[in-house]
């Protein structure tokens, strides 16, 4: 291309912060973490893979990928047959309130991360709750009570649906309304039915998004930090403080002071992590890097 | 056809006479289910929030014998205030303004780097530049919380605990930002123009500054909204790069709240000189969301094509 033979050098120079940034956050640091993980636990010399044995065989460490995997199972299913049913029917409506509704489904995104916790707080513990008739139908008198450690696959479905399910219907929304009416009316024209639209046009032309946001929220979910550490302070400590994955980091990084281990476990889950987002970047479609 | 041409003109041109809905009152029912449904989950949703936010203007002991609603005094929002500023001598304000350094800075910083990236990214022709595009979706789809340790082991062994400005830089690197901008770039800004100024002697530099800048505004917007979304509510970050309570983010001085409180550690609280109940909580928590609404607010006319682009991240 003629283009690119006139181009200068000049231009790339507009690069150099992202360059620069891509390494000293993402580059350096999986580095450093990697040469980190090999060291002996003194902290001096090598040591081999004695910090990713430790973190391994550390009694936490099963229980914690159990946990994510008990969480996943409640919260997925929940969120994708929530999030793309009220999407489309969302799009199947002509109504005005649509806007309206949109935009109060995605108004607790504004409150997430520890405003959506105190809120959920709110609501769960049964002393100030609004839904007291119901905890107490449930017969939960106490916030012990109500998040006891077996509940919290299911607290914890329901927090990050509230603060993320509003985006993700907007994105799933924004989907559907790419794909051109008069594919639905042909349809309707020759007799298909409402569901059948949905099913054989809407669903296989949002799925890619389907896929990505999958991928995306099992990822999510590998790194629960937040929501079992604070309700654990919250409850005396009736949940484990190596709930999760991450929280098993941290307490290693600084409660145990084993930096090896912290650093180790974390190469765990940043390869975790690397392989969903390659599956992401490649597999779905979404995201072309060619032209 | 064009699209949305009216419905009649369209009926008339398929030949079929528009038919009155004469449909039984049972399917017309049935019909409604999908809006009924809609609109139960709207009014939980606004149940939610709505007694939430009516928590900071009500007593404890509304709280705790009227249920759900109760009755609202504004002046209460002055107590609040009184016992929030009373916590350890307002460090909550400390917090607000340590959120509002790393999250504004941060998204500067974002909004600063993505855009001229993407515009290279998108317009220019180099060696190296799949790579970089992959790393970018890459980094983008990954959880932000994955690479929290890894960067905290970096920055104490530089010794830069504790201080604001390298969680702000960190908060700078916003790949979702670049593929925003590269995408904004790509739709909007046509090779042939570049050329023309190319041809006309305009630098690199020049034409950066002078032809995409200015069509800049819709991706400003966006990068510099999610950005700072992100990075207001960080918690894991923050977490662990500002470990002392007063350059803590306001996100992370919620849970030094929750736990000081009285309703959820009474042993701890036994000492504190202010009260923190669920009113209080409640308030903390509205008071540190609304410069994030009112960015909403600034931003909203351009979410929905964000949203489009696949505007979500963990």
């Amino acid at each position: 291309m003629m283009a690119s033979s006139r181009q200068g050098r000049g231009g790339l120079s507009l690069l150099v912060p992202y360059v620069v940034l891509l390494a000293v956050v993402g580059i350096v640091p999986t580095g450093y973490a990697i040469y980190q993980s090999f060291l002996a636990r003194s902290g001096s010399g090598f040591g081999g893979i004695s910090a990713y044995h430790d973190a391994v065989t550390e009694f936490q460490f099963a229980s914690s990928f159990a946990h994510i995997g008990l969480v996943l199972a409640v919260w997925l299913p929940f969120m994708v047959i929530g999030v793309m049913g009220l999407a489309l029917m969302l799009h199947g409506q002509r109504s005005r309130l649509v806007g309206v509704y949109r935009f109060i489904y995605y108004l607790p995104g504004a409150l997430a991360g520890m405003g959506n916790f105190v809120l959920w707080l709110f609501l769960l513990d049964p002393v100030n709750s609004p839904v007291r008739p119901i905890l107490s139908w449930l017969g939960y008198s106490t916030l012990n009570q109500t998040a006891e450690p077996a509940h919290l696959p299911v607290i914890i479905a329901f927090m990050l649906f509230f603060q993320g399910a509003g985006t993700w219907i907007l994105v799933i929304y924004g989907g559907l309304n790419g794909i051109p009416e008069e594919l639905g009316e042909a349809a309707t024209i020759d007799g298909a039915s409402r569901w059948q639209v949905t099913r054989w046009i809407k669903l296989p032309l949002v799925r890619p998004w389907i896929a990505y946001f999958v991928l995306l929220n099992v990822a999510y979910a590998s790194q629960l930090f937040l929501e079992p550490q604070v309700l654990g302070l919250a409850t005396e400590g009736q949940i484990s403080p190596q709930w999760t994955p991450n929280q098993l980091v941290y307490t290693f990084a600084f409660q145990v002071f084993d930096v090896p281990a912290a650093a180790a476990l974390s190469v765990i889950l940043l390869a975790i992590s690397l392989v969903i987002g390659v599956l992401i970047t490649t597999r779905t479609g979404l995201f072309s890097n060619r032209d | 056809m064009a699209i949305g041409s009216p419905t009649g003109e369209r009926l008339a041109k398929t030949g079929r006479a528009p038919v009155p809905p004469k449909v039984p009152a049972l399917l017309r029912l049935r019909k409604m289910t999908p809006m009924t449904f809609l609109t139960i989950v709207a009014v939980v949703y606004l149940f939610v929030m709505v007694t939430f936010v009516f928590a900071a203007m009500r007593t404890e002991q509304s709280l705790l014998h009227q249920g759900a609603f109760g009755p609202l005094s504004l002046s209460r929002l002055g107590y609040d205030w009184r016992q929030l500023s009373g916590f350890s001598s307002g460090v909550y304000f400390d917090w607000l303004k340590n959120s509002a350094v790393v999250a504004f800075g941060g998204a500067a910083i974002a909004v600063a780097v993505a855009l001229p990236a993407g515009y290279v990214l998108a317009m220019l022709h180099f060696r190296g530049r799949r790579v970089l595009l992959f790393l970018t979706i890459l980094t983008m789809v990954m959880p932000n919380t994955v690479l929290v340790i890894p960067i905290f082991l970096e920055v104490s062994a530089v010794h830069q605990i504790d201080r604001l400005w390298p969680v702000a830089v960190i908060f700078g690197f916003f790949p979702f930002g670049t593929y925003l901008a590269f995408v904004h770039y790509k739709t909007t800004l046509p090779f042939e123009l570049l050329e023309s100024g190319r041809i006309d002697g305009v630098s690199e530099i020049g034409l950066f500054l002078r032809l995409a800048v200015p069509l800049a505004k819709q991706a400003v917007a966006l990068v510099f909204f999610f950005a700072f979304v992100a990075d207001w509510t960080n918690y894991f970050l923050p977490l662990v790069m500002l470990p002392s309570s007063s350059v803590q983010t306001v996100s992370v001085g919620l849970q030094e709240l929750i736990t000081s409180s009285q309703l959820f550690n009474p042993s701890a609280a036994a000492g504190l000189n202010v009260q923190l109940y669920m009113p209080e909580l409640s308030f903390a928590a509205v008071l540190q969301m609304l410069p994030v609404l009112v960015v909403f607010i600034g931003a909203q006319r351009y979410l929905s094509r964000g949203a489009m682009l696949g505007a979500v991240k963990g």
